[in-house]
């Protein structure tokens, strides 16, 4: 805990060292910038599990935890204190008796199991079902046959308590956005889903559908003095060419940057020094299909690990905006192994590794990736070549993205390109290499490695925060070993803001997404924005 | 006229209901779903409960021709279904977004008349000039661009270096982000009707008639008033409709380029999350708006020239 | 505007000069457009070595741009004679047979008309997948319905006159009626659209690309390498200048050719609008 929190203050000196030189200022006006995609989905977030839709979400609602970007880890946000049963299965939280919705309303129990209920239902097919899929009741719930999710208690006005069948960490399910509280009965108010009520920093106030949503500061925020910004148009803006001379031109407060542009704008006097960068918990690779041949035996995967120079591509291509992977988890998550070493480029020892294995004339492979430029058809691009060099014959598939999350799923592929999450919660995430989970979860490789699986269970018994973390860092370590994937980097997000905004996190979960009521601009804004 | 107009009218709808028949197969046998498109970020771990609940909730486990019934008598109520992401009627959703699109394709249009007319109509009154020449390979040059290319060219130009013009965005409605996207989308039809206009100008001044016009001593200004407005707007009239009818499809490039809200942007995203309900919805409207600007055209022609209704 | 027809030797001088870089690309080019990459030289300005530049992953611009119009070429050529082919059996059969074919024929043009281009060419893409053979069919798939509409009317006109009757009397059959006596009549304005729609074509795909349904990398076609490269306008413009031009010059020389070579068939042919 202590190596990723130096990290992330390590991380934050850029920004932290500017902004703790002044107090924050009221008022103003904060032009933020929407990038992935030219629209947003909906304003009910409980039905979308896109980044995209998160950012008006974020500043309207709010959830029972919240991801603290300096301790990295989920905190008490709705909530003033939590108790947990040894088991680590009953939770009982006792809710702030400060809040209230933008309607007036006082935020109470009642609220939070409905919103969780609303969640959960399966009519409703939400992403956020899966977070409650754990809770004791759920089955009955599900089949109609309970009204009521019996593990979600209310004890009194503000305290609830939620109780699973398996220990649990639920921080990490109930601090994402497309877990907010809603307002009892708001989901059925027609009227809801065009103007939404929250318990966030921010009050909606319009919606220019495609162009951009417009939210305001409200008063009755339950943090004293926040938020200091009088108003938020949040934009939309996908194309990253626009953004950058959007961004130059001054018309919007941040930018969320491309390798080719991160690089320009390193070398732009005028704006290298407001460049916020932070280890994202996504993870880049090349994932293969282990129950085929030729990726069924492990020379061959660590053949192709050594075959690609990574350094040189992540510094030349991906402009060093990515951090060297050497196994699946990454720099910010406990369980990192600071010790491991990546997999050496040696072009020889691939060649006799596939020799080995009984492929002395190489192998072909078809790699399926969407045109994505950091974990797309521009890395296969860069890596055709050298793979070459070793005998690995290899071929691009374009498919678009949402074609690719449907034929990985499917096991329709053998080999495929992809930046999946890797954090914040590790045992979640080593899940994914459990030789028992589905394919169609997340165990897109399907690894099966018996001294894998024993380290798994292990970690998932274990109620010690210290040991369970050693034990899924000698589980990673498998991972590396094992070579599902070629590992090929982790993300660095990389945020560029003009010099008058201040309070930027530094959120490894997700860069763009911030917390609103924490930013701030200083005089030298221009008049537009004041 | 109005029996004329009643059945121009008419001949439109079974041309949409082929149009509604052909994208419901084209986008039944689409691959990647909208569930499919939730995951694709990698942000979410797939999780199969989940799809089989949303394309139970949008009724995708319901066999294809059950589908096509529930949606063609939709259509027929002008019901144009739900959209899968915002879960909302698909006729709110682009009513949202049409004006914006209307919008721009006036400013496009006005643009393309005010200059392309006068342009077509002086190159050809000195046919062979040096003047007529650079009009006519300015044209074909307008009609070979990149579109995405010149729009980002613009907006680096005027935006970036000269500042004189935001880069993108709708800005609540203000004029001066309209001008960018507009002439990027006017340059095309802009061309073609400096094009058509010279044209019909110069194919008129050989016919016969005009020929008879002088030679009976009238004055060369009366004639040209007359005779060749007259003829040439038959003509002009024809391009601006067929080029004002097409209008929305090719602002699709144009409006994901400067983040424009139109429903060009909104078909190019539900395409990619595969909201297939919006994208039927939105390509039913862009070529009903063709199909209505042509009928239109039809019946002004007709009231220009009264020769047409009978052929 | 009599005698030196200015547009038909300029578009015919554009138009060779591409596709004489197209064919003899791999004797120009010094570099392999898609193996010779390295990430040592990326974003290199133009010089003795690199004449147009090098892109993002280190390799040869001017290479790519001469193999680039390979792809280009391949993909307005190619579709414009599916659409050709397409268009003109369905527009000369409609009128030749007539009755409840052309009633079909007819529909289905005024169908197709309706529905942008671009926008039919990006749903057959969506489900064909990225890549050149779904950009073949899609683009020759959508773009035919002019050809169809002249070749109708010219059959029906031609349908009139003595010959084609003579040919029925003495006993040839419908296809070779078509094919030998009404299809070399219509060649000149066929050519001019098709020439016209090949610079349609070479465009379309440089928006596709734009629109992420283009070309699969890493082969270059200008449409590609232009999207890829937009974003490195700042800190290395060539790598978008030059493909950009080259779809400029490309397309330019197509369209002069076009109507040049209307002019030097029909002078009185109306101007087509798109």
């Amino acid at each position: 805990m202590l190596k990723s929190l130096t990290l992330a203050a390590a991380l934050l000196m850029g920004v932290s060292t500017a902004s703790l030189a002044e107090t924050p200022k009221s008022g103003g006006t904060l032009n933020f910038v929407a990038p992935y995609g030219s629209s947003f989905g909906t304003l009910d977030i409980h039905t979308s599990p896109s980044t995209q839709d998160e950012f008006p979400a974020k500043a309207i609602h709010r959830s029972l935890y919240q991801w603290n970007s300096t301790d990295s880890k989920p905190e008490l946000e709705l909530a003033t204190e939590v108790t947990a049963s040894p088991d680590n299965k009953v939770f009982t939280y006792k809710l702030r008796e400060n809040a209230v919705f933008h309607n007036g309303k006082p935020f109470t129990a009642d609220d939070v199991i409905y919103s969780y209920e609303r969640i959960a239902n399966p009519k409703n097919a939400f992403p956020g079902a899966r977070y409650f899929s754990n809770l004791v009741g759920i089955e009955a719930f599900n089949k109609g046959e309970a009204e009521h999710i019996a593990g979600l208690k209310k004890i009194d006005d503000h305290t609830v308590e939620i109780s699973y069948s398996d220990p649990a960490e639920p921080g990490f399910d109930l601090m994402n956005t497309n877990a907010a509280i809603y307002p009892t009965g708001a989901g059925e108010d027609p009227n809801f889903i065009t103007h939404p009520i929250g318990l966030g920093p921010f009050e909606f106030v319009e919606n220019i559908p495609g162009s951009k949503v417009v939210v305001k500061k409200f008063d009755k925020y339950y943090k004293e003095g926040q938020p200091y910004l009088d108003k938020i148009n949040i934009v939309l803006l996908g194309d990253a060419s626009a953004r950058d001379v959007a961004f130059r031109n001054k018309e919007i407060d941040v930018s969320v940057l491309g390798p080719t542009q991160y690089v320009a704008y390193q070398a732009d006097d005028a704006l290298k020094d407001h460049i916020l960068e932070v280890a994202e918990v996504y993870t880049r690779h090349v994932g293969f299909d282990t129950t085929k041949a030729p990726f069924d035996k492990k020379e061959v995967r660590q053949a192709f690990n050594h075959a690609i120079n990574a350094d040189l591509i992540i510094e030349k291509l991906v402009k060093n905006k990515a951090y060297r992977a050497t196994g699946w988890l990454p720099i910010s998550s406990a369980a990192y192994d600071k010790d491991a070493k990546p997999y050496s480029y040696d072009v020889a020892l691939a060649k006799k590794m596939l020799a080995d294995a009984g492929y002395p004339d190489g192998i072909d492979v078809a790699i399926t990736a969407t045109q994505n430029e950091s974990w797309g058809l521009t890395i296969v691009e860069a890596i055709i070549p050298m793979l070459a060099e070793a005998g690995i014959r290899a071929t691009a598939k374009p498919v678009e993205a949402s074609v690719l999350a449907e034929v990985v799923p499917a096991g329709d592929f053998q080999a495929y390109m992809w930046s999946n999450l890797s954090g914040p919660s590790d045992y979640a995430v080593m899940k994914c290499f459990y030789s028992k989970t589905p394919r169609s979860s997340c165990a897109y490789q399907q690894m099966s490695d018996p001294a894998f699986d024993k380290l798994f269970e292990e970690a998932g018994a274990e109620t010690d925060p210290a040991k369970k973390t050693d034990l899924l860092r000698q589980a990673n370590d498998i991972v590396q070993e094992d070579a599902p994937s070629w590992f090929f980097n982790y993300n660095k997000a990389v945020m560029a803001y003009q010099p008058w905004l201040h309070g930027l996190q530094a959120n490894a979960t997700e860069l763009a997404i911030q917390n609103y009521e924490e930013l701030w601009i200083d005089d030298t804004a221009p008049d537009s924005r004041k | 006229m109005l029996r004329f107009t009643i059945r121009r009218l008419f001949q439109v709808i079974p041309t949409i209901i082929a149009v509604a028949m052909l994208i419901f197969i084209i986008f039944s046998v689409i691959p990647g779903s909208f569930a499919s498109s939730l995951m694709s970020d990698g942000k979410t771990a797939s999780d199969p409960e989940m799809i089989a609940r949303l394309n139970e909730q949008f009724g995708l486990d319901k066999p294809v021709y059950e589908r096509f019934g529930t949606y063609l008598v939709g259509l027929a109520k002008l019901d144009l279904g739900t959209s899968f992401r915002t879960r909302e009627p698909v006729t709110k959703v682009i009513n949202d977004r049409i004006w914006a699109s209307l919008k721009l394709a006036i400013a496009a249009m006005v643009l393309a008349v005010v200059i392309g007319v006068p342009l077509g109509f002086i190159a050809a009154l000195k046919p062979g000039s040096l003047l007529d020449s650079i009009t006519m390979i300015g044209a074909v040059s307008g009609l070979s661009l990149p579109q995405f290319w010149l729009g980002l060219l613009l907006m680096y130009l005027f935006a970036l270096i000269l500042g004189w013009l935001p880069s993108f965005g709708y800005g609540g409605g203000d004029f001066k982000y309209l001008i960018l996207p507009a002439i990027t989308l006017g340059v095309t039809p802009l061309a073609l009707l400096a094009r058509t206009t010279r044209a019909g100008v110069l194919e008129i001044m050989n016919e016969d008639f005009i020929r008879t016009a002088q030679s009976k001593g009238m004055s060369n200004s009366r004639m040209i008033r007359w005779h060749l407005t007259r003829n040439v707007m038959v003509l002009v009239v024809t391009t601006i409709g067929l080029q004002f009818g097409s209008m929305m499809g090719q602002a699709v490039v144009i409006e994901k380029l400067f983040a424009w809200p139109g429903i060009g942007s909104l078909l190019v995203d539900s395409v990619s999350i595969r909201d297939i309900p919006v994208v039927q919805g939105t390509i039913l409207v862009i070529v009903l708006w063709f199909l209505l600007i042509n009928t239109f055209v039809d019946i002004i022609y007709a009231a220009i020239d009264p020769r047409i209704k009978q052929t | 505007m009599r005698g030196f027809n200015l547009n038909l030797w300029l578009g015919g001088f554009l138009t060779v000069l591409v596709i004489a870089g197209a064919l003899f690309a791999p004797l120009i080019a010094s570099f392999d457009p898609v193996f010779d990459a390295n990430l040592m030289n990326s974003e290199l300005p133009p010089d003795a070595t690199f004449w147009f530049g090098t892109d993002a992953q280190g390799r040869d611009v001017f290479s790519r741009v001469l193999y680039g119009a390979q792809v280009s070429l391949t993909v307005g050529i190619v579709s414009q004679i599916i659409n050709s082919v397409i268009g003109l059996s369905l527009g000369i059969s409609a009128a030749y047979w007539g009755g409840w074919w052309d009633d079909l024929v007819n529909g289905l043009t005024n169908v197709m008309l309706a529905i942008p281009s671009l926008i039919f060419a990006l749903a057959i893409m969506a489900i064909l997948g990225p890549g050149l053979p779904s950009l073949l069919i899609a683009l020759g798939l959508t773009n035919w319905s002019w050809t169809c509409r002249i070749a109708r009317s010219s059959t029906l006109s031609l349908k009139a006159q003595n010959y084609v009757q003579a040919a029925q009397t003495l006993g040839y059959s419908d296809t070779r009626i078509m094919a030998t006596q009404l299809l070399p009549n219509m060649v000149g304005p066929i050519l001019v659209i098709s020439t016209l729609g090949i610079g349609s074509a070479v465009l379309a795909e440089a928006a596709l690309s734009f629109l992420g349904l283009g070309i699969s990398p890493p082969f270059p076609s200008w449409g590609n390498m232009l999207t890829d490269a937009r974003e490195l306008i700042v800190i290395a413009p060539w790598a978008a200048v030059f493909p950009g031009l080259a779809i400029f010059v490309t397309v330019l020389g197509f369209n002069l050719l076009g109507d040049g070579l209307r002019d030097m068939l029909d002078p009185h042919m109306r101007t087509r609008s798109e």
